[in-house]
């Protein structure tokens, strides 16, 4: 048990620990010349994404649950689709859709008949594109929450609205709105994480953010330990972001405390109102999903070979290292989680280890580095190294990814009577029988889900995969990066469009959990 | 006023079973009426078509010479000026109790005034800052009245409002909603088992059997 917690935090320490390094000539050249640009589009960032998301993602949930309309059935689970597409993936996409010779410019040509001059959209590569990105990515995140806790809002209070004379719009903004707040803002906070963590999309677009810093004074400077520094302060930043979603979590209780109305009834929308509907809904679909596999698939059919060995062996890469992390860390989690239940281990030891799911992959990636770096300088005498070997990075996928696993596992045995140990225990069962013999059995539903939902994560994650992957390992994510960043955009279509099939299974079970709540 | 209230052949269906068959009645203004009947005969049902929140299969309804409802006409719940009370927790649980009265006050002007003289006299003036989850049953029951009455409601509704509360208190508050009701020529409608409840408040009793009412 120690192990694994020193596995898990001690990346973590040496990240935060490196401010008591001192200070290289290159942190100060930093701080002195960019680390202003760098918090200012970030803050810049992290602020427009939010308010996008939330006007996104409320307004949908809101018409998908208050009221009945054209569609509705199909948007109430196309619209968690955006979240199979990474955002670097819809980055890549938008910025050829929409340049000079873009599709997007063609057709409008096109269609309006002008000369092939005629630039109709601007420059996708700046940070309000940014924003327009990761917002129709990360939607999702705010529209799940909000969707179950307009949804665990008792509807005779709706009701009593509307006979204290509010319409369906002075309701939303009056009552429903404030009810769901933490919901919201919970969810919020996780895209303002994500923002602030991503790599792929920012890079592409050439913002200077706190990752492409990071990653550029490790690549470019070659000084690890400015690295560690400036990942340091964006940790900081995340855990203040962290402790926000954790309390707003907390106070969701609060707008779930009331019991659920039986006599539900959806508001049928009519005429205009309907369509309207309709378009809101299928806006943030179409852009966030459809029109990425539609780009990608059109790309797909303009290469001679669809699919190279390299694409093959990219494949095989990401499903062995992503399934072995993804079994590892299930594997950890139903262990850990036993030791829990079983041996009277505390909680916290528990969420303790869920952390890492907060730290930015490309931080994580330096902090396992250093360690490595450390633990080789250790061995040296045995001619042992494992910087740069498979260990880094399914590591990392372990930690990132632990949080997911232990969620659904540690509902999993919430879900399992205490009262079913007590008797298999007086039948004289062993403490290691009652988890082979009768937990596994029973957490079998739960122990699939963790799987699909972890490997559905690792297949599209891409810094720490970036940075940590052995010496000529290519992974889906990373062929799609390299090639993209060659601007090999046709031949980056089909691994990009594998992932977001990938993407898509654990989208399927995170979809049957939203209605099995509504049930 | 002769029909204030007027409600004319209302059916109602869930499934195959027959709630309301071709129910009709008439109310006057100011007036007080109860209904009673076992449960699962449609009462809650009847409520909740006059004030819009569920339709009937057929009917029409008519407030002050206004139509509400008929085949072609559906006026939405907010626009019916109809305030509706029920046993049911239905205070809004983020706003305190002062809030929660001046939810559907829309008159910026007097506001706090309107709000202070409606807890003062239900006799809640000291619990204003108090949130829903800090009430006792009794307590909830008087805010939600008070939040209706506030609206000024052509009609006002009770669904078992009572139900639950300790005889004292129901003793203590039935002349304080007869008063306020006679004093704003509030019309209402309601709902119970309880025979007390129908001697100390109503003007007129019926019962709804087999979806028809039935004075008693």
């Amino acid at each position: 048990m120690l192990v694994v917690f020193c596995i898990f935090l001690i990346p973590i320490l040496y990240i935060i620990g490196s401010i008591f390094l001192g200070f290289s000539d290159n942190f100060y050249h930093i701080y002195d010349n960019l680390l202003f640009e760098y918090s200012i589009n970030s803050i810049f960032l992290v602020f427009g994404v939010s308010i996008l998301v939330t006007i996104l993602g409320v307004s949908t949930a809101w018409l998908v649950t208050f009221f009945n309309f054209y569609g509705k059935k199909f948007f109430q689970w196309a619209l968690i689709l955006p979240l199979a597409v990474p955002s670097y993936l819809l980055a890549y996409v938008f910025t050829e859709f929409f340049e000079f010779s873009g599709t997007a410019n063609n057709i409008l040509r096109y269609l309006l008949n002008t000369e092939s001059d005629v630039i109709f959209f601007p420059n996708i590569r700046t940070i309000w594109g940014a924003i327009t990105v990761f917002s129709f990515t990360l939607y999702p995140y705010v529209y799940m929450v909000a969707r179950v806790a307009f949804m665990n809002i008792p509807f005779s209070i709706i009701e009593a609205s509307f006979l204290l004379g509010k319409n369906s719009i002075s309701t939303l903004f009056s009552l429903s709105i404030p009810l769901i707040r933490p919901a919201i803002i919970a969810g919020v906070t996780l895209v303002a994480m994500e923002t602030l963590a991503d790599f792929g999309a920012v890079q592409h677009f050439a913002i200077p953010t706190f990752t492409t810093g990071i990653f550029r004074t490790w690549t470019g400077l070659y000084d690890l330990t400015t690295a560690l520094q400036l990942s340091s302060i964006l940790l900081f930043i995340i855990f203040i972001f962290l402790s926000f979603e954790r309390r707003s979590r907390n106070k969701i209780q609060f707008s779930n405390s009331e019991s659920k109305n039986n006599s539900f009834h959806s508001i049928q929308l009519t005429s205009f109102k309907n369509a309207f509907a309709f378009f809101v809904c299928f806006i943030p679909v179409f852009i966030g999903f459809f029109l990425p596999v539609i780009e990608l698939i059109n790309w797909s059919t303009q290469v001679d070979t669809l699919i190279s060995s390299k694409i093959i062996i990219a494949a095989k890469n990401t499903l062995y290292v992503s399934s072995s992390a993804t079994i590892l860390t299930c594997f950890i989690a139903l262990l850990i989680n036993y030791i829990v239940r079983s041996f009277g281990l505390s909680q916290s030891f528990n969420d303790l280890l869920s952390i890492g799911y907060a730290v930015p992959g490309l931080i994580l990636a330096v902090g396992i580095t250093k360690m490595f770096t450390s633990i080789d300088f250790i061995l040296t005498d045995l001619n042992i190294y494992i910087t740069g070997s498979i260990f880094g990075l399914v590591l990392a996928y372990i930690i990132k990814s632990y949080a997911i696993s232990n969620n659904v596992i540690n509902s999993s045995f919430t879900s399992i009577p205490l009262s079913i140990d007590e008797s298999a225990k007086t039948l004289k069962t062993n403490r290691f029988s009652i988890l082979r013999k009768i937990h596994i059995p029973l957490l079998k539903t739960g122990l699939l889900t963790a799987f699909l939902l972890v490997m559905g994560e690792l297949i599209k994650e891409l810094p720490a995969t970036l940075i940590l992957r052995p010496f000529n390992f290519d992974t889906l994510s990373v062929s799609v990066y390299l090639l993209a960043s060659e601007e090999r955009m046709f031949e980056a279509a089909f691994p990009g469009l594998m992932i977001i099939i990938f993407g898509l299974i654990p989208i399927y079970f995170l979809n049957n959990l939203i209605l099995s709540n509504s049930k | 006023m002769k029909d204030f209230l007027k409600l004319k052949n209302i059916n109602l269906t869930f499934g195959k079973e027959k709630i309301l068959d071709g129910l009709n009645l008439s109310i006057n203004k100011g007036q007080f009426i109860a209904i009673t009947g076992v449960s699962g005969s449609g009462k809650t049902s009847l409520l909740r078509i006059i004030c819009g929140l569920e339709k009937p299969n057929d009917g029409e309804v008519h407030l002050d010479n206004n139509i509400l409802l008929n085949d072609k006409i559906s006026i939405p719940t907010e626009k019916r000026n109809i305030g509706l009370v029920i046993q049911e927790k239905v205070l809004f649980p983020h706003l305190n109790v002062k809030k929660n009265i001046e939810f559907g006050i829309s008159t910026k002007n007097n506001k706090q005034d309107i709000s202070k003289d409606i807890m003062e006299k239900l006799n809640i003036l000291d619990l204003a800052k108090k949130y829903p989850h800090e009430l006792s049953g009794g307590e909830s029951q008087r805010v939600a009245l008070g939040r209706s009455i506030v609206m000024k409601p052509k009609v006002l509704m009770f669904d078992e409002p009572f139900t639950g509360l300790d005889k004292e208190l129901k003793i203590k508050i039935y002349p304080i909603i007869k008063s306020i009701l006679l004093k704003n020529e509030i019309t209402a409608i309601m709902v119970t088992h309880d025979l007390n409840e129908v001697k100390a408040l109503a003007d007129q009793c019926y019962n709804l059997k087999n979806g028809k009412l039935i004075e008693i």
